[in-house]
């Protein structure tokens, strides 16, 4: 007791440590407090009760409502460009789902079975034309086969020579 | 300094802040007003904040100096005078505030704004004399004979109180 009589009057001097000033607290607030040093535990209770006042909760928000801000617009950009990039996706991987139709001469044909004997049609047309467009080149080729004949009267006519040219020789 | 950081470092002593202007203001609605403008001016500068050594004592003496800017510019709304005496407390104070805490709310609330400021950084927050030295602009010797007569007028209120009651009690 004679420790906090000397510390309280060390404390009113002002000249208590932030340590032993801790101490008084907890004299004063969980320890049994002697009746000479009971009129000053409201004083240090007050001081207890002081510290957990706090400000309404508003005023905290103040810097933090600003961030949301910023987040909820990074946020709608994000879903935004998620969005479209899945609408594209969509968009090029499954063009004949929503174009199941073709054009025949400036005309929307719907009819699958028209469209395809039509196409087939046209594809034969294309390979009759490449059949005609190749009928030249087979000319050539007999020609050619044609002329063989004439390669080999060629060669005969070497050796011929080359049998004569030994005739005069001897 | 980033946002995370100036919430670290400010945002979350916003409590602290509050109370210390509450001390200085005595009015609650004028300390919720003081401690959103210190936040959002600090916000605004928030770039300069990293040179800030002890951001504590910093935010704290800004609270300070914008307190009593608010205290000159309204002197005429506020209620109480800044330098006024604590007073005996008449049969309807003693009725309306029984309680003795609440007393000695009343007490230190009473007290010089100096002395009140300082008596509160220390037992309230605990900040050290060298701290308090730089939130008031004071020598740390100042600080320590401020806090002296502070306490020193409160334990007088309070054994003058005391000294009351007995009376009554014997009489």
């Amino acid at each position: 007791m004679e420790l906090m009589n000397e510390l309280l009057e060390k404390y009113f001097r002002g000249e208590t440590t932030l340590t032993e000033e801790r101490e008084l607290k907890r004299y004063f607030i969980t320890g049994n407090v002697a009746p000479e040093h009971e009129i000053y535990r409201a004083l240090f209770e007050e001081f207890k009760q002081e510290k957990t006042e706090t400000a309404n909760a508003p005023l905290k928000k103040v810097i933090p409502e600003q961030r949301k801000i910023k987040r909820i617009w990074f946020q709608t950009f994000a879903y935004t460009a998620v969005a479209a990039s899945l609408f594209l996706l969509v968009w090029i991987q499954f063009p004949q789902a929503t174009e199941d139709f073709a054009v025949i001469d400036g005309k929307r044909i719907e009819n699958q079975e028209y469209v395809q004997r039509y196409t087939e049609k046209k594809l034969n047309k294309v390979s009759n034309i490449l059949a005609r467009s190749m009928e030249p080149m087979r000319s050539f080729k007999k020609v050619r086969q044609d002329m063989e004949p004439l390669q080999n009267v060629r060669d005969i006519k070497a050796k011929m020579n080359a049998i004569q040219s030994k005739l005069n020789n001897k | 300094m980033e946002s995370t950081q100036f919430n670290t470092q400010i945002l979350n002593h916003s409590d602290k802040l509050f109370r210390f202007a509450k001390s200085i203001l005595r009015n609650v609605d004028a300390a919720q007003d003081a401690v959103q403008e210190l936040i959002l001016k600090l916000w605004e500068k928030r770039d300069q904040l990293d040179e800030v050594e002890n951001m504590q004592a910093f935010t704290m003496r800004s609270m300070r100096n914008l307190c009593l800017d608010t205290i000159r510019q309204h002197r005429e709304e506020v209620e109480i005078p800044a330098e006024i005496e604590y007073v005996e407390p008449n049969p309807y104070h003693l009725i309306e505030r029984k309680d003795l805490a609440a007393r000695i709310r009343l007490m230190i609330d009473n007290l010089p704004e100096l002395q009140r400021t300082i008596i509160r950084m220390r037992d309230v927050e605990e900040m050290e004399i060298t701290e308090i030295a730089y939130v008031t602009s004071l020598t740390e010797n100042a600080v320590s004979v401020n806090l002296s007569r502070a306490r020193q007028k409160i334990r007088e209120q309070i054994l003058n109180e005391q000294k009351r009651v007995e009376e009554r009690v014997w009489n």
